[in-house]
């Protein structure tokens, strides 16, 4: 939880390499990366599945250019996944001075598993950071995220 | 067919109360399930996101599969198997569902792999053969990462030198991970061409045109998993030269931009069909649904005026549409319901194929009844808030139609049929095309389009109404006064009908159908010297026509020149003499 100086908040996205809901929100943390890196948000992907090696997860962050501004973490061991409470990629964890101020979806637009909407109707990791940054406490702390399971991810016997 | 069905839940039940006894495992019993009803889809280079054939594959997913295959969300089919049985059918049971989440909270035990059936090797290359013709898009097209879904027309002209006979299609999305389902039809005419010229980069983006159409009866499309059957040789559908592939593919973005380059695989036959299939389509379009309406139902019914198979069936919604059913009411009095589905998700475009067609005898009214949900509680709602929604072919708009496909008892039967049911499209397209104009008043083609359909239904009034429209739109066309002359003449106003072939000539002279058409109204008219001097001209402008000198022949024989009618059916002879071909 070491965060560089300057650092206003620190926001963990657990991924998975081949989770095509994860893969479909890409460009949305993009976008929420253009808006926030500069006003000293930190972005952190999260690989909780042992399967996705180092060299997956370089060709992963390439590929769905994610660029110099967002780190990627393995976490085989899930310390990160308990540590926010994780339980589905994509799923998002905001930390402040090492406390955890939000997890849950990043928007609405997947209801359920094969349910989406066009386009979300709340933008909940947006409106947390909104609150974190301007001091105000965040409105919703915990929402429920819809994705691939974290529980599927552990290490098996080859 | 109940028969089958009850005797496979009972295998199923059994195989699960041996399962009680014993910890379920993958090798005995998950990895069968996976082979049977998930791995043709979810295999490596499969059109599922990841494969599922092997012990590690399955348990990386474990917790999806256990909570997909309890909402019924896996494997894909929406519509409920005890109206089929159809092709491709393989829902869980109960007691398949019950085990494999037995399964996954028991420890996702291995198990002996011994025991796992083999598994099985999924064909690279066509499923139904190697094609007789392979097409395919010249470029890629680019899929942008973000956004909601994506649908795209891409039109592929058939390199076809004579007439074949079309057994089968496959298509072969290009990009499995974003092609969600492809909708397919024929063009004869160059329209869609021009519409996929005019838009740079491979494609259009846009609506697919009423001149794209289904050929002969015969559904063409793909949804993931499934490759409709190679028909009979007997029931192979007609393929001109100059006929392109109207293909329109519902894409999905990833996250990423991805590429995109269908193929299409064609199996021809070199006989010609004994049979053939009708086409029958169900369905409105004054669909009109007031934003927040929650309930909202369209019907609609056709009695078969002959006996007729039934063979398949494809219900069509956009995303309001949650309740989508289908019925048969036999002269008797009993009913078939030949599709229901309870839930419906416009991401999963089947068609419906019966494993065994069934007859239905002439007098049975098929019925459809699909019911919407236009408020927030939908949410794959587009619109939010919710707006007012109405026909279109657009996925904002709101579709409801009912496709099904049938076999008259023989070629007599298949156009009474036809003649029966085109009257009732022509109807509802026409209402369609209204819609449309409204949103596009200044699109000419739409007006054209309504006309057409008026004529065909005898309603020259509004056909006039419309070729008058397009006329406005473009008033220096001598085509567009043309079609105004043609609906005034079939309306019997000649007069007017004179004055517009007459502006038509002005624009071009040198307009053979005008000329002939301002003479044969002469020719009623008894006005002999100015129908001779129109004919004449035809004549002059189209000198190889039979039916030009067979009108100037008759025009000289009503004017009471025998002679020169003589003369110039002489040259129509010598004309046909040199147009026949050598014995």
């Amino acid at each position: 939880m070491q965060a560089p100086a300057g650092t206003a908040a620190i926001v963990y996205i657990f991924t998975s390499t081949e989770c095509p809901i994860s893969n479909r929100y890409a460009p949305e943390v993009r976008r929420l990366v253009d808006t926030f890196a500069s006003q000293g948000v930190r972005f952190r992907l999260v690989y909780p599945d042992p399967a996705d090696t180092p060299d997956a997860i370089r060709e992963h962050v390439a590929s769905f250019a994610y660029g110099e501004r967002t780190e990627a973490f393995r976490d085989p061991e899930h310390a990160l996944v308990k540590l926010a409470h994780a339980t589905v990629t994509p799923e998002a964890a905001v930390f402040v001075n090492g406390r955890l101020l939000y997890h849950g979806r990043i928007d609405d637009r997947v209801v359920d598993l094969g349910v989406e909407r066009p386009a979300p109707t709340v933008h909940d990791l947006g409106d947390a950071l909104t609150a974190i940054l301007a001091g105000r406490p965040v409105a919703h702390a915990e929402t429920q995220a819809v994705g691939c399971y974290i529980a599927d991810f552990k290490p098996w016997k080859q | 067919m109940k028969f089958v069905v009850a005797s496979i839940l009972v295998v199923s039940v059994a195989a699960a109360a041996d399962g009680l006894a014993q910890e379920p495992t993958y090798a005995r019993d998950i990895a069968p399930l996976a082979a049977d009803r998930c791995t043709m889809c979810h295999h490596a280079g499969g059109s599922a996101p990841f494969g599922l054939t092997t012990y590690s594959d399955v348990k990386r997913h474990a917790t999806q599969i256990a909570q997909v295959t309890r909402a019924r969300l896996m494997p894909p089919w929406k519509a409920d198997p005890a109206d089929g049985p159809f092709v491709g059918q393989h829902p869980l049971t109960d007691a398949e569902i019950a085990l494999i989440d037995r399964w996954v909270t028991g420890g996702e035990a291995e198990g002996n792999i011994s025991d796992a059936p083999r598994v099985q090797r999924w064909p690279d290359g066509w499923q139904l053969g190697t094609p007789d013709l392979v097409v395919s898009i010249p470029t890629p097209y680019t899929l942008q990462a973000s956004g909601t879904d994506v649908f795209r027309i891409f039109v592929i002209p058939l390199p076809v030198d004579r007439t074949r006979f079309v057994r089968g299609l496959e298509f072969r999305p290009g990009n499995a991970r974003v092609v969600h389902h492809a909708n397919i039809r024929l063009d004869r005419t160059p329209a869609s061409r021009q519409l996929d010229d005019a838009d740079p980069g491979p494609g259009y983006s846009g609506l697919m045109l009423r001149s794209a159409q289904y050929p002969d009866g015969h559904f063409l499309g793909w949804t993931p998993g499934q490759i409709a059957p190679l028909v009979p040789k007997g029931l192979a559908w007609r393929l001109d030269p100059h006929t392109d592939l109207v293909v329109e593919i519902h894409m999905q973005p990833s996250g990423k931009d991805e590429s995109v380059q269908p193929s299409i695989g064609l199996y021809f036959s070199d006989e010609p069909p004994t049979a053939t299939p009708a086409m029958l389509r169900l369905g409105r379009q004054n669909i009109d649904i007031p934003a927040g309406t929650s309930r909202y139902t369209v019907t609609d019914s056709y009695v078969l005026p002959v006996d007729v198979d039934v063979e398949a069936v494809q219900p069509h919604a956009h995303y309001r549409a949650r309740d989508v059913r289908g019925t048969a009411t036999l002269p008797d009095g009993s009913t078939r319901t030949l599709i229901h589905i309870r839930d419906w998700d416009f991401r999963w475009q089947h068609v419906y194929r019966y494993v065994e067609p069934f007859a239905l005898p002439k007098g049975t009214t098929l019925a459809m009844e699909y019911t919407y949900d236009n408020s927030t509680s939908n949410v794959r709602n587009p619109e939010h808030p919710p707006k007012r929604a109405r026909w279109g072919q657009r996925s904002s708009d709101e579709m409801g139609d009912l496709w099904v496909q049938v076999l008259p008892r023989s070629e007599d039967d298949l156009v009474k049929l036809v003649r029966d049911f085109r009257p009732k499209v022509a109807a509802e397209d026409a209402i369609g095309c209204e819609m449309e104009i409204e949103r596009h008043p200044s699109d000419g083609a739409l007006h054209d389009d309504a006309a057409m359909l008026y004529l065909e239904l005898s309603r020259f009034e509004d056909a006039i109404r419309h070729f008058r429209a397009a006329l406005a739109l473009k008033p220096d066309s001598a085509v567009a006064h043309y079609n105004v002359g043609t609906a005034l003449t079939l309306a019997r106003r000649l007069d007017e009908a004179a004055q517009e072939y007459q502006a038509a000539l002005r624009i071009d002279p040198d307009y053979p159908k005008a000329h002939n058409n301002l003479a044969s109204i002469w020719l009623s008219q008894q006005k002999y010297d100015d129908a001779i001097r129109e004919f004449e001209i035809v004549v002059r402008l189209q000198p190889d026509s039979i039916s030009a000198l067979e009108n100037l022949a008759a025009a000289y024989a009503a004017a009471g020149q025998p002679d020169r009618a003589a003369e110039i059916r002489a040259r129509r002879d010598t004309l046909l003499r040199q147009k026949r071909p050598p014995e």
